[in-house]
């Protein structure tokens, strides 16, 4: 019944003298129909048997800002991932211990993405919690020293105790792995708010074309120019307005001098010899029902400089931008793509990508287009979801 | 050298009525080439962008002919110039009935999914259809 009110909304749009306002086309409809609903309803994970569980969420959020477990004792997942910031940093590459190599990115709306980092290199959320807590460079500890401060910690041992129903035991790693399953639960409640655009999508959902018609003519002219000309809906697609995979764009394969970042390549070596992937012994889904893409991606000598297309959505708090956090603004990502340099492109790469010469007028209309994704103010950014 | 086996019908077409691959149900496609068809169906249906989908696959053989002991599905953007992210897993179910799991076209606009096989001889057949997703 609800597919056949949406289509005879849009039958009824497209019969409409002026079925769509502006720039747009009535081919674009069902494309932008696919940018939603919004919120779509979470999408458990089954790897993660603790997932959903209010005690362990509670406990992820307790973790999540707990420094204590960083080798100096001054780091926590908050320290980079603030809330103010959408989670992010505001930095152009995260500072733990050390200065790391790419952007931090911003947690929200993670129960839907199938890689973790710009690299890919974990299949899923817990498993991606767990990375930064042992790296040398961001927390700098051990799944023996993670085991060991949630044990002698009362707070987080009372904590473990909650969330798993018995307290932390003596084998390291399958503490730590809990901890990360516990951080996990809490970061999957993170959902991003409504936006202005997501109210013009419903407005074309249900044929209401006074709604649709608020939504500002810059942005309408602007998402005509995304669906169109643009092309950005070939990667940026679906509700999360990205494709969940990898690209070139053409930026510098440089970290720093002489060292060059492998980006999705060394992304999927690291994950198929992780003992945390989705087909390693910690998975708790024994039927390996999520493990699709682990099975199945395949290393190509093409995925040398390619990084993850990330959401559009609540961009406004999280500059820089960028793996490598090389554009401090939109206008100047918009400009990377309007000016983009062709040799910087791997030869044997897609053939997909070409400067679009963007007039003034149309840099703005994509900005307007690009603000109409973050949440209004209404719905602060991000927060957890109402389960 | 592959030959290549251009994709001369689809279902509905003249060649539909080898009924190759039936148990495949309704909204099957058919491809046809020197008396080879494969018959496939996706899963979900259409094709989506961006997720996983499975194909159940008819593989008839012309007479004269045994069915190949491997079947071979890959699927690239030829305008793009690239393939999918992911390499699809065949399984044969017997009596010319396959199964691949794993695939996925991660960006919209024109596939060209590609089955391939060795036939009897050895030599390597291939039929292929061009397929656009939105």
């Amino acid at each position: 019944m609800k597919r056949l009110a949406a289509l005879l909304a849009t039958v009824a749009l497209l019969a409409a003298a002026e079925p769509l306002p502006s720039a747009l086309h009535d081919e674009d409809i069902p494309r932008i129909l696919a940018f939603g609903p919004w919120p779509p309803p979470p999408q458990p994970d089954p790897s993660n048997r603790v997932w959903g569980q209010p005690a362990a969420i509670a406990f992820g959020r307790q973790l999540f800002h707990e420094p204590a477990l960083s080798a100096n004792g001054r780091i926590a997942c908050a320290s980079c991932h603030q809330a103010a910031l959408g989670f992010s940093d505001g930095l152009p590459r995260g500072v733990g211990l050390a200065r790391g190599d790419r952007n931090t990115l911003a947690l929200h709306d993670l129960d839907l993405q199938r890689w973790f980092g710009w690299d890919g290199a974990n299949d899923n959320l817990w498993a991606q919690s767990l990375r930064p807590l042992l790296d040398a460079r961001e927390m700098g500890g051990s799944l023996a020293s993670v085991a060991r401060t949630v044990r002698d910690t009362p707070a987080l041992r009372q904590g473990y105790a909650d969330a798993f129903g018995q307290s932390p035991g003596p084998d390291d790693e399958r503490v730590a792995v809990d901890v990360a399953k516990a951080l996990a639960a809490w970061q999957a409640t993170l959902r991003s708010g409504r936006t202005p655009f997501d109210e013009f999508r419903d407005a074309v959902a249900r044929g209401d074309r006074d709604a649709a018609a608020r939504y500002p003519q810059a942005a309408q002219r602007g998402l005509a120019l995304y669906l169109g000309r643009g092309r950005c809906y070939t990667c940026h697609l679906g509700p999360s307005f990205s494709n969940g995979e990898f690209h070139d764009l053409g930026l510098p394969h440089f970290a720093e001098p002489g060292r060059v970042d492998p980006g999705r390549h060394g992304g999927i070596r690291k994950l198929q010899a992780s003992r945390y992937n989705l087909l390693g012994p910690f998975n708790d889904d024994p039927a390996r029902s999520t493990a699709t893409s682990t099975a199945h991606v395949a290393l190509e000598h093409r995925h040398y400089g390619e990084f993850k297309v990330p959401t559009l959505r609540n961009l406004r708090l999280s500059a820089p931008y960028f793996h490598d956090g090389s554009a401090a603004t939109l206008r100047e990502v918009l400009r990377h793509y309007s000016e983009l340099n062709e040799e910087r492109l791997h030869a044997d790469g897609e053939k997909l990508l070409l400067p679009l010469r963007l007039s003034p007028q149309e840099t703005e209309d994509l900005l307007a287009f690009l603000d109409s994704l973050n949440e209004t103010a209404t719905s602060p950014h991000p927060k957890e979801a109402r389960r | 050298m592959t030959r290549l086996l251009l994709a001369a019908a689809l279902a509905g077409g003249a060649a539909s009525a080898w009924a190759c691959g039936e148990s495949l149900g309704a909204g099957r496609q058919t491809l046809t080439g020197e008396g080879w068809q494969v018959a496939w169906r996706a899963a979900p249906s259409p094709v989506p962008v961006g997720r996983h989908f499975a194909l159940d696959i008819a593989l008839c053989v012309p007479a004269g002919q045994a069915l190949p002991a491997a079947l071979r599905v890959d699927a690239t953007m030829p305008e793009h110039k690239h393939g999918m992210n992911y390499r699809p897993s065949v399984k044969a179910q017997g009596a010319g009935l396959y199964r691949a799991d794993g695939l996925m076209f991660h960006m919209p606009g024109r596939w060209e999914l590609v089955f391939e096989w060795r036939d009897a001889a050895g030599a390597p057949r291939r039929l292929a259809q061009l397929l656009t997703v939105q």
